[in-house]
């Protein structure tokens, strides 16, 4: 019955993203507004699923392994240190800034640095303490990611992909590169999903079950850097989806990972598609009372808003959430 | 005389500066009921720690089935022993059922536990404990009294032929007590199950166990069956109480009774 809300919300939030965006008058298309459709909002729309699932589970995984319910992979390093790898990447001349394989590899490299600097000087703090290290530690790492930026500011347009997260002007190229990486990740994590269950009931408990924590504990990491720098690298660091998604599928199916990775996959999909595709009706909005080319919308602008609003509703709903 | 489980030979423990276990030895044969008493802080959750390999000692020898526990397979260990510790941190959202069905981890390993058709052995554990009726509430919305008792089905559903229990009647009532503990026991007869409880009722030990085992300062002070071991000298020298021990003609166990604590300790 929950699985039936969930797949309708992500069905309805496709069918805006199709349906919303320049260049094409439904329902009578030529053959240029089909090349649209095929060549542009199609990879546009996968980009977006695929991104907004990586995040989802990827701080879901988080959540559970750290036995925290502020972690994210915004607030572990996570991110930051992703967008820190690509944007460095291209501004140092290591990637090209058009190489979605040479993004994927910088935002890997970045997002495993960012997050195990975060781990190692939070690891022993208690969760609002870890939270509150996370800040930090994007704030600073962000602050990196400028001073890369001011070396040489010509290429700044192009990095407000990966500092507010856009899927814009994603095409299949990108996503050729970008889907077997994190749909592997994602069985990878489904596969684990059961092991990591039993860790995020404790430490303690996982033991007396044969379970070491510490190595189980490091591949849940693994996997949900995986997943979130696999996302960054392809949409850029999209806040709040890492971070609220997991709550929602919690709520909706539990907390039995089994099913609540695929529920934060799902709805992680789901809240990108449909902030793309709010986006997308905004761009056309502000576009219709002015001429001339300008730059879109960026999803992440929108994520960060409604990713706000439905963080108060989560936190409100759910006074049980000890961070203490 | 079975084969002994466990074999603890001058176990010496040390928590930073502090002496915990001053040269421990033990031996625990296969189907016996062992009770572990002591003062608080003696070292009795840390010997059940080293028998559960969950820690190594700083010198001496823990053994289970001859070999030391500490360096076997985590998993292989959790097949031969369940162990009820005091605590359960907060496992928010998390359904008894769920919960329960984690303790087949040991023998369904990572991908067995992907795909769970309704597991006989956890129903069943439910069952034993009588917490079937609660099975889909949430663990952390439980009182302490169903808390306990679902850990207790949480042990039962790793089905192994050792059970290892960290004082098993913390925040039951007295009903409650006296249910886990005839579970316990009824286990133990009916299974053969070879149990190491610690128990902080001298009454329990006497009356759920075949033998108790006292610590005192690091050591093992009194060894032997309830009825030797329970004695105004044992209240006096390891629990620091004038005390007087009844025999109890309707349990036909010995009752302790702590009337007042020495002055000098």
């Amino acid at each position: 019955m929950r699985w039936w809300w969930a797949v309708s919300a992500l069905v309805l939030a496709v069918t805006a993203e199709i349906a919303v965006g320049r260049g094409v008058d439904w329902p009578q298309l030529d053959p240029l507004e089909q090349r649209i459709l095929v060549e542009l909002r199609l990879p546009r729309l996968v980009t977006a699923l695929l991104a907004g699932a990586g995040l989802g589970a990827a701080g879901l995984l988080l959540q559970a392994v750290l036995r925290n319910p502020l972690a994210a992979p915004e607030l572990a390093g996570v991110n930051p240190g992703a967008v820190l790898g690509v944007l460095g990447g291209i501004q140092l001349g290591l990637v090209p800034a058009d190489s979605a394989a040479g993004a994927l590899v910088a935002a890997l490299l970045g997002g495993a640095a960012g997050g195990s600097l975060m781990w190692l000087l939070a690891r022993d703090g208690s969760p609002a303490q870890v939270a509150a290290y996370g800040l930090l530690g994007s704030a600073a790492l962000a602050g990196l990611t400028t001073l890369l930026l001011a070396y040489q500011p010509s290429r700044f347009g192009n990095a407000m992909r990966w500092l507010v997260g856009s899927v814009d002007g994603r095409v299949w190229a990108h996503v050729r590169v970008a889907w077997p990486w994190l749909v592997t990740a994602l069985l990878l994590a489904w596969l684990c999903s059961a092991v990591l269950g039993v860790l995020a009931a404790g430490d303690g408990h996982a033991a007396a079950l044969g379970l070491s924590p510490r190595p189980v504990r490091a591949l849940g990491l693994a996997l949900a850097v995986a997943l979130a720098a696999g996302a960054v690298a392809l949409a850029g660091a999209l806040t709040f989806v890492g971070l609220v998604v997991p709550h929602v599928a919690r709520a909706l199916c539990g907390a039995d990972l089994r099913r609540a990775l695929p529920a934060a996959a799902l709805l992680g999909a789901t809240a990108v598609v449909g902030a793309d595709a709010v986006a997308q009706a905004l761009t056309v909005l502000v576009q219709a009372g002015s001429a001339g080319q300008r730059l879109g919308v960026p999803a992440g602008a929108v994520t960060a808003l409604l990713g706000a609003v439905a963080l108060v509703v989560v936190a409100r709903r759910s006074p049980h959430v000890e961070v203490s | 005389m079975t084969a002994p489980v466990f074999t603890v030979d001058q176990a010496r423990y040390r928590y930073r500066d502090r002496v915990v276990l001053a040269g421990v030895s033990l031996t625990v044969r296969a189907g016996e009921c062992v009770a572990l008493v002591g003062r608080n802080g003696c070292g009795k959750s840390t010997l059940l720690r080293l028998l559960a390999g969950a820690d190594r000692p700083e010198s001496g020898r823990v053994l289970l089935h001859g070999h030391p526990a500490y360096a076997q397979r985590r998993r292989d260990v959790a097949r031969q022993v369940a162990v009820l510790h005091q605590q359960l941190p907060p496992v928010p959202g998390l359904t008894v059922r769920q919960l329960v069905a984690q303790g087949r981890y040991p023998h369904r390993g990572p991908l067995g536990m992907l795909w769970q058709p309704e597991d006989t052995e956890a129903s069943a554990a439910l069952a034993a404990t009588g917490v079937t009726g609660l099975a889909d509430r949430q663990v952390d919305s439980l009182s302490g009294g169903e808390r306990q008792r679902v850990r207790l089905a949480l042990a039962l559903a790793q089905r192994t032929p050792v059970l290892l229990l960290d004082e098993p009647t913390t925040f039951l009532d007295v009903r409650h007590q006296l249910e886990v503990l005839s579970l316990v026991r009824r286990l133990h007869a009916e299974r053969g199950l070879t149990v190491v409880t610690v128990l902080h009722e001298l009454d329990h030990a006497a009356r759920f166990t075949d033998r108790v085992v006292a610590l005192a300062g690091g050591r093992v002070a009194a060894d032997g069956p309830p009825a030797e071991v329970v004695t105004p000298a044992l209240l006096a020298d390891v629990f620091g109480v004038r005390g007087r021990v009844l025999a109890d003609a309707h349990t036909g166990t010995v009752r302790a009774l702590a009337d007042e604590p020495l002055a000098d300790l």
